[in-house]
């Protein structure tokens, strides 16, 4: 069946690698606060608004990008776990993915619903970084899951 | 919406994994189909009715419920 926007099968298993690495790491790297000097680049900044310092529009400018590099390898590598074909793409695999695209939509936007009025200070901005993310995360799992569970109620069936 | 693709499946004594292969979709398709779960696309429905060589309103049947 043909599809505009999923990427090769063979992608998926390399999108679980970049995701798992970079996560992993990512996680070390916040919590340890970890920004090695190698990773310091001049980046073309668009926007920067520092604590006690004048806001700053389209500058060159030095950054630490280590952890920005892993929240990018997360991203390309969510992306290919959630976009890549399966093995038989059929059409309805095909309503079974956009349904769980929709589900992942509402449970993330009622988890960020939730969470403006209940979770307040550093850990909404933890909240905010975690967001980054889980859209796609949530849509991974609910795909994954009705996969399973279509998987199995064919061997029931038959 | 009613099908009696079982029942043309079984006259045509194909297992859903034999008729997932005619037709190019999964097993898990042909067991949704069956199953009432998943209502197939007229590309899907046209081709079952090639393979079963039967018109397609005798593999699917509208319900009182298809129309409210």
């Amino acid at each position: 069946m043909k599809s505009g926007y999923l990427l090769a099968y063979s992608l998926k298993k390399w999108g679980w690698v970049l995701l798992i690495f970079g996560a992993a790491l990512g996680l070390v790297v916040l919590n340890l606060e970890w920004e090695p000097d190698v990773f310091n680049l001049v980046v073309p900044v668009i926007i920067d608004n520092p604590v006690m310092a004048d806001l700053v529009i389209f500058r060159m400018q030095e950054q630490n990008l280590l952890d920005e590099m892993l929240g990018g390898l997360v991203i390309v590598g969510s992306m290919m776990v959630a976009f890549s074909k399966e093995k038989v793409e059929d059409e309805y695999i095909a309503k079974i993915r956009l349904d769980s695209l929709a589900w992942a939509v509402y449970f993330n936007q009622g988890l960020l619903f939730l969470s403006l009025f209940f979770v307040y200070g550093m850990s909404f901005l933890w909240v905010m970084i975690f967001n980054l993310f889980t859209l796609t995360w949530f849509f991974i799992a609910r795909f994954n899951w009705l996969k399973t569970k279509i998987n199995k109620s064919r061997k029931d069936e038959e | 919406m009613k099908n009696s693709l079982k029942v043309e499946r079984a006259r045509h004594n194909l297992t859903q994994a034999e008729l997932a292969e005619l037709i190019k979709v999964t097993r898990q398709t042909i067991n949704a189909m069956e199953l009432g779960k998943y209502v197939p696309s007229t590309v899907l429905s046209l081709r079952l009715a090639a393979i079963f060589q039967v018109p397609v309103e005798q593999l699917f049947q509208l319900e009182e419920t298809d129309w409210t």
